[in-house]
């Protein structure tokens, strides 16, 4: 640990750190471009000049590329250093275009701060600027290579950090460019990253273009909702509209970066037809009237059909708050415990998934540090985007990581891949929990395994299920061994599925309502931001017990199939308009704060134009309540998160954490269970001859949040179905071909792709909202299908 | 001698009144005559137009930043040629205190302070002015002044078309 004088105070940092850290301990702001946190130093940009007055070097040296070494004596404000950065500034001037007025980056603009912070204001070289023609970098990112400053961050993060390929630097000399070959969309799911990254204007996000100053945003720390990694965010509104977020930086999540669909995705909070007001039978009431019939409804109902007519159901997309107090609204109301999630299928798997001890949690962080990653029915880009960019840091250290997985699972690094049938997973886990012998194609998994320090074990929800979870947990707790750590990962559908299917416990799952609402007993339902009518398979079941009801309360923000129905309807925030907070599917409590009051964006209510002329005392469309707030006021609780976060950390003690929780920092991880983790059943396997149809999840589309985001319009894929390339000889099917697909009682036209990168004997349509393959649901056992060539008309 | 200090302070005022009861009076009979105020006068900011008659705000928001009342709200939109312009553009002028700090702050001489000073009125909203009530068919105090002939992203002139630039870069070629 070398110690070492800077600017007159001493400070000891660990091997191997550089100077510029060592400075920034001190809290020394030092000037620079090219250094990131994440990236590390290149020297590129010689702005982080420091004289060096006594020790190993001497002189003016660039202090990223210095590592910190004992009896160092440096100086940050020695006038030779100032001086020399501030040199270094003009000459970064010199071709810069000098538009900053209507420069997206003004005001978050690392250039312009260095450029005010060294004293420079005019241009005194006479020469002529270079400039260059930009590029179309497809719809999330705008280019103007003017304003470049040749830092290479973008490089560093698009190719080293994201593995992107298509994006880098060109030219030679004078010329250098940063860019693509030729035109065209950026391919990498992280590509959104660049725009955080970029410490000029180089690169600024494309549907955020010419909408606000970095100055005039409410910003808050919050978290991600497209999934459930829990990324850390940094919402930005203005005018009562959502308009972009950026990344936050949570070490053991996502560090610094997140991906396009938590970027992009926002747009849901901004919704058009977004429910913004109480409505009985569709006609608008005040909230006090809205709260009051239905507990008079409620209190009638239990009168004559008995307590036990009145059913609740939260979601994995509700805070954990507001799904507790459901708890307490069933307590009072003397009804059967609520229900969490409305696909049985994906409550039961994260259920398990909350078993898992926490010792042998994988955070990010953990996966990161990892050296090899079995990936067994998980597909990081589609089910959890950022997963895939810490495999990617494994791998960058020497990790080795294996998929063993039906689809063609692609991540942005090398890995070796395994295709598995749904199956053979089970047997996979079960086998490696029973310390068996793996069959013959699995053997280098088993090599790998012999040999790894500190091994990852990562599953889908949807394609293991819970019996496919318990063996995972199960077998990594099995290969946890004190010299050789082993940890586990599940991937879970929503941002809070996790904090639901703890509240859930041993209570009724989706099936067991299906039955009491199809049997007539469930006179009243109320769905706290969930809506069954897109996420429960099984949708006839479920159209036959909704017409049972007599009574349908949904809490929501999103214009959802199910609010459409409802008898009554009460408005809730989006996750950027409130407090509160969300377990990823690691365990760890991640708290949001709320960035912005809800309303009617002024684009909507001044059409384009200027807001209206008029006075009133009202925010058009401010009415939705924090969900969790409305729940305190019908349980008659005191509307007080911090109270109702001690009643339920009392309550339940694995949360025990919960009020200490703070909305900056890494979050907090939960108790681990005192039950044992139970044991997989060994299982049989059926030979299936058909064809299976398995349904997936895909980077975007699938989310049902991000689905209703207009940012992501443009990426979002066509209908397709997948087959393998053996399948589709046998069944004379070529590329792009139209094919048509039976499953059970559904039929569909889609055109074929093909791959030889999955297992055989698979179908694979992908999950696409609001396309005709939304009738099609992921998170269940594979089913027999048939798929034919449709001939050309 | 506090009664004599009473009695001079009864009969000095009256003194006063009387000895300016007969010379020329400095007040002016407003509205019947007004004054013509000099040019840098400070009273309500217009939005001028830059040589080529195109609107100059690039709706930036430095003027509402440098706004110590907060009087100045816009939100900006491109052109189809990549302008930036305000798709609309709000002063206050019941807030204003005409300090002067928008005007400094623009970069593009976009706003400027007029003369005009007549804004009394009984009804608040008339003191909100649009854009359109604001921008003016001339160049103000600088009319020689173009933003975009000196930032080069290829607005006005083509990329790399300015007086100051070269044209753009053959990042294709490896001469020297
Ligand atoms: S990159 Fe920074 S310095 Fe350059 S125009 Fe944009 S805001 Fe101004
Ligand atoms: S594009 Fe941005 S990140 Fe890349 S080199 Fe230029 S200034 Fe640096
Ligand atoms: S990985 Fe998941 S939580 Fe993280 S930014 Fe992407 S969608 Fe959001
Ligand atoms: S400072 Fe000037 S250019 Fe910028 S918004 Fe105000 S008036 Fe427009
Ligand atoms: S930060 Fe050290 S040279 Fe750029």
């Amino acid at each position: 640990m070398p110690t070492l004088i800077i600017d007159n105070q001493s400070v000891t940092v660990p091997e191997g750190t550089n100077v510029l850290e060592a400075a920034q301990q001190l809290g020394i702001v030092v000037p620079h471009f090219c250094y990131h946190e994440a990236l590390g130093a290149v020297g590129a940009c010689r702005l982080c000049a420091m004289l060096f007055i006594d020790g190993p070097v001497k002189g003016m040296q660039m202090s990223c590329m210095v590592e910190a070494k004992d009896g160092m004596v440096v100086s940050t404000e020695a006038p030779e250093a100032v001086a020399y950065r501030g040199q270094v500034i003009e000459w970064l001037m010199l071709n810069h275009p000098h538009d900053c007025p209507v420069c997206d980056e003004g005001g978050e603009c690392q250039l312009q701060d260095m450029t005010v912070a060294s004293g420079h204001s005019v241009r005194r070289y006479t020469g002529k600027k270079r400039t260059y023609l930009n590029q179309d970098l497809g719809p999330f990112i705008h280019h103007e290579m003017n304003r470049c400053i040749q830092c290479y961050r973008c490089v560093r993060t698009y190719q080293d950090y994201c593995g992107g390929t298509d994006y880098g630097v060109l030219g030679s000399n004078q010329r250098l460019y940063f860019g693509r070959f030729q035109d065209g969309p950026l391919e990498s799911p992280f590509a959104g990253n660049l725009i955080d990254l970029c410490p000029t204007g180089v690169l600024t996000n494309k549907p955020y273009r010419f909408t606000s100053r970095f100055w005039d945003l409410q910003e808050a720390p919050s978290v991600c909702p497209h999934c459930s990694l829990g990324c850390a965010t940094i919402p930005g509104a203005r005018f009562r509209e959502l308009q972009r977020v950026r990344s936050g930086n949570n070490p053991e999540v996502n560090g610094c970066f997140i991906c396009d669909r938590g970027r992009f995705g926002y747009d849901y909070v901004n919704h058009l037809d977004r429910p913004r007001t109480p409505l009985l039978h569709g006609e608008e009431i005040p909230w006090s009237e809205a709260l009051e019939t239905l507990l008079q409804r409620l209190k009638k109902l239990i009168e004559c059909h008995g307590s036990d007519s009145i059913a609740l159901l939260g979601s994995g997309r509700a805070s954990l708050e507001a799904n507790y107090l459901l708890q307490r609204l069933s307590e009072q109301l003397g009804s059967a415990a609520p229900v969490y999630g409305s696909h049985a299928g994906r409550d039961r798997a994260a259920r398990v998934a909350t078993t898992l001890p926490t010792e042998l949690s994988a955070s990010l962080a953990d996966v990161r540090n990892s050296d090899l990653i079995l990936l067994t029915g998980a597909d990081p880009l589609a089910e959890g985007p950022m997963l895939a960019l810490a495999i990617r840091q494994a791998v960058r250290k020497g990790a080795r990581v294996m998929i063993c997985d039906p689809r063609p699972v692609e991540l942005p690094c090398s890995a070796e891949y395994l295709a598995c049938q749904p199956q053979e997973l089970l047997q996979l886990l079960s086998a490696l929990f029973q310390g068996e012998t793996l069959p013959i194609k699995l053997q280098p998994l088993a090599e790998a395994l012999q040999q790894a320090q500190r091994p990852v074990l990562i599953g889908g929800g949807d394609l293991l299920g819970a019996e496919g979870n318990t063996a995972l947990l199960a077998a990594a707790q099995k290969l946890n061994r004190e010299e050789r750590p082993c940890l586990a990962m599940v991937l879970l559908p929503e941002a809070n599925s996790f904090g639901a299917a703890l509240l859930a416990a041993d209570g009724p799952d989706f099936e067991q309502l299906l039955a009491d609402m199809a049997s007539g007993r469930i006179k009243a339902l109320l769905c706290l931001e969930a809506d069954p009518l897109t996420d429960c398979p099984d949708r006839q079941h479920l159209l036959q017990g909704l017409e049972q009801l007599n009574f349908l309360v949904v809490l929501d923000h999103l214009p959802s199939l199910i609010a459409a129905k409802a008898d009554l309807l009460l408005p809730t925030t989006a996750l950027a308009e409130g407090a509160g907070t969300l377990i990823n599917n690691e365990g760890r409590m991640l708290a949001f704060t709320p960035a912005f009051s809800p309303g009617e964006p002024l684009r909507i209510t001044g059409q384009g134009n200027h807001p209206p002329r008029s006075f009133s005392t009202t925010t058009p469309g401010a009415l939705p309540c924090q969900a969790w707030a409305v729940l305190a006021e019908l349980c008659d609780l005191p509307v007080d998160l911090a109270k109702i976060q001690r009643d339920l950390a009392t309550q339940e003690p694995r949360l025990a954490g919960l009020p200490d929780l703070l909305a900056e920092g890494s979050g907090q991880l939960i108790q681990s269970a005192d039950k044992p983790l139970a044991q997989p059943q060994a299982r049989r396997t059926d030979q299936v001859d058909a064809l299976q149809l398995l349904v997936c999840e895909t980077l975007y589309g699938s989310e049902l949040l991000s689905a209703h985001s207009a940012p992501l319009d443009p990426v979002r894929p066509q209908p397709y179905l997948l087959l393998h390339e053996l399948d589709a000889d046998r069944l004379g099917i070529a590329a792009d071909d139209l094919v048509r697909l039976s499953a059970g009682e559904i039929q569909l036209t889609l055109p074929a792709q093909l791959s030889d990168r999955m297992a055989a004997g698979i179908v694979i349509v992908p999950r696409l909202r609001r396309t005709e393959l939304e009738s099609f649901y992921p998170g269940q056992p594979s089913q027999p299908c048939r798929v034919e060539k449709v001939s050309a008309p | 001698m506090n009664l004599w200090r009473d009695i001079k302070g009864t009969f000095q005022p009256f003194w006063v009144t009387l000895r300016y009861l007969f010379k020329r009076p400095v007040t002016i009979s407003y509205p019947e005559q007004k004054r013509t105020p000099p040019p840098r006068y400070r009273a309500r900011m217009i939005l001028t137009r830059d040589p080529e008659g195109e609107e100059r705000c690039v709706a930036c928001h430095l003027c509402s930043a440098a706004c110590p009342v907060d009087c100045i709200s816009m939100q900006a939109a491109e052109r189809e040629d990549g302008r930036r312009q305000a798709a609309w553009f709000r002063i206050n002028f019941a807030r204003c205190i005409y300090c002067g700090l928008c005007a400094e702050a623009c970069p593009t001489m976009a706003i400027q302070m007029s003369p005009e000073y007549e804004l009394g009125n009984r009804d608040p909203l008339k003191l909100v002015w649009e854009k359109e009530d604001l921008l003016v068919d001339h160049g103000g105090k600088d009319p020689n002044y173009h933003f975009y002939r000196h930032s080069g992203i290829g607005v006005a002139a083509p990329r790399g078309g300015n007086d100051d630039e070269l044209p753009p870069v053959n990042i294709k070629t490896n001469l020297p």
